[in-house]
């Protein structure tokens, strides 16, 4: 069979999460869907956490769905194969094996790509990204498996970016015995989604733990004949003078961001800008085609304006809002109703935690730094308490915290409240004032 | 594992008689929370605790848990079978 009810692009957290709300709807209509990975769901969160890069828990942990999931819910698994046209007045998608898939209704949530490091010599072998199940298990053999150094010395991994993946790869190339290296362009970690007071606390708890920090670096070619043996690089401003010119290493760790997989997308009429335009209901501007998860470029109606939130929740949430319209899209469509389908609108304050070097971060709503947007902080890096919250409008759009984990949720409901802040602004600042008495 | 704490839950309509949250696997996600705030919280070592275990509906709980990235919310019947993860 090459035509379904529902098509979903994407095995990950938000083709899940639509195939899991149509479910409880539609038990019978069928489904497909298609991931450019062969596993069934597995956890992209737990890539990088500790317990499963070092062994401590089974590898089969990893694994969200069994591959009986999917048969047990009457939806085609079309692994390996991805979506490289689409015909929107025939319905059509081809796929990568040159087969078509037709649809009813269909989901884009493919995710986004790792951004490519492009320097010289970047093709070598040893550097790695963290975007998939292959490269998790790449690292892993790839640390197991390196080369003894003379004299028993720890081998040298360097990581490039000063984002997540840097943190939590720092965390555990440290855990696992190596000497680390973490290179920014920056001036200090995080910028500008941090501030620098925020971004010295994460530097100072890296360095604690033994993480070389080295700032405002460009590395301009990674040294080595097939493999990285290190990296040559320059100041990233004119008025510095790079220190090292040159870094040996054994290993290379890249996590310098996100690319949009949207060209397949562009000659279709689907509307785009970094990601996929859609509305609060998960709709693109064509009919019958939602999008949802890290590709989504949204309109947030807390926030007022389109966004992408890529993390694990907010993807398991859009699914859910994506799978509800396409459901109630196809019952109103099917029943031949004239009224509206009872759409509902995505609605849902984004939040994503990590952790690492005994530090917890927390980042809420929209923390992109703007102009028009100022800070009230709370807390500060003299005790080791430190949250920033983004005003835009007198309305709190967004925070970051960094060991006040415990506030999240009572910051994410004041963020949906859309509260006036400037008669609280006291209280913010207040760390002894318990915050969940403005909500 | 050791370090899993139990929740039991009393409520009438409900399948589901006791929540458990692995507090090792736990990595404080909270997309528990997203699901069923009524449920759970973090506490302050960052971890998912059950502030409400009969707050939610039994199909909310479950999405609660099939939400989890790690695994770390197991779900249990009144005979004592786990119900979620399978």
């Amino acid at each position: 069979m090459n035509q379904y009810k529902y098509l979903i692009i994407g095995g990950g957290a938000a083709g899940i999460s639509a195939a899991e709300t149509i479910r409880q709807t539609d038990k019978e209509g069928s489904m497909a869907i298609i991931s450019d990975e062969p596993h069934p769901l597995y956890s992209r969160v737990m890539l990088s956490k500790p317990n499963f890069f070092l062994g401590q828990i089974p590898f089969e942990q990893i694994y969200l769905k069994s591959k009986d999931w999917y048969s047990t819910n009457k939806i085609d698994f079309l692994g390996g194969k991805k979506a490289v046209g689409l015909n929107t007045s025939e319905n059509q998608l081809t796929l990568s094996d040159g087969s078509s898939v037709y649809y009813e209704k269909l989901l884009i949530a493919t995710g986004v790509d790792a951004r490519p490091w492009t320097v010289k010599g970047s093709d070598k072998k040893g550097i790695h990204y963290l975007r998939n199940l292959e490269d998790g298990i790449g690292i892993m053999e790839a640390i197991k498996n390196l080369e003894a150094r003379p004299r028993g010395l720890a081998s040298r991994a360097i990581t490039i970016g000063g984002g997540f993946i840097s943190f939590e790869m720092a965390d555990l190339l440290k855990m696992a015995g190596l000497e680390t290296t973490m290179i920014l362009r920056e001036s200090y970690f995080w910028e500008p989604i941090l501030d620098e007071a925020s971004g010295l606390m994460l530097e100072n708890a890296m360095i604690k733990a033994g993480v070389k920090i080295i700032k405002n670096y460009e590395v301009t070619e990674v040294l080595g004949r097939e493999k990285v043996e290190g990296v040559r690089g320059e100041a990233s401003r004119p008025d510095l003078e790079a220190s090292p010119r040159e870094l040996s290493c054994d290993m290379i760790i890249c996590g310098i961001g996100v690319v949009n997989p949207i060209e397949w997308l562009l000659k279709n009429g689907i509307a785009t800008n970094k990601g996929v335009l859609t509305n609060e209901f998960m709709e693109t501007n064509v009919p019958n085609i939602w999008s949802a998860g890290d590709i989504a470029e949204y309109r947030d109606i807390l926030l007022e304006e389109n966004v992408q939130m890529g993390n694990w929740v907010s993807a398991r949430e859009q699914g859910r809002i994506a799978g509800l319209n396409m459901v109630r899209d196809s019952i109103a469509s099917s029943e031949n109703s004239v009224e509206a389908s009872n759409k509902q609108a995505f609605k849902f304050v984004s939040f994503y935690t990590t952790q690492g070097f005994g530090t917890s971060i927390a980042f809420i709503g929209d923390v992109t730094p703007k102009p028009d947007r100022t800070i009230i902080k709370r807390g500060s890096p003299e005790i080791n308490s430190y949250a920033r919250f983004i005003i835009a409008h007198d309305e709190i759009e967004g925070a970051t915290l960094i060991n006040r984990n415990l506030e999240m949720t009572t910051i994410s409901k004041l963020i949906e409240s859309n509260m006036k802040v400037s008669e609280h602004v006291k209280e913010i600042e207040d760390v002894n004032f318990d915050l969940k008495r403005l909500v | 594992m050791a370090n899993q704490k139990e929740y039991i839950r009393n409520r009438a309509d409900s399948k589901i008689s006791k929540i458990v949250v692995d507090r090792d696997l736990c990595i404080g996600a909270a997309s528990c929370i997203a699901v069923s705030g009524e449920t759970y919280e973090l506490d302050n070592e960052n971890k998912a605790v059950v502030t409400g275990a009969d707050a939610a509906d039994d199909s909310t709980l479950m999405m609660s848990a099939e939400s989890c990235p790690t695994k770390a919310v197991l779900l249990f019947d009144k005979e004592g079978r786990k119900v979620y993860p399978k």
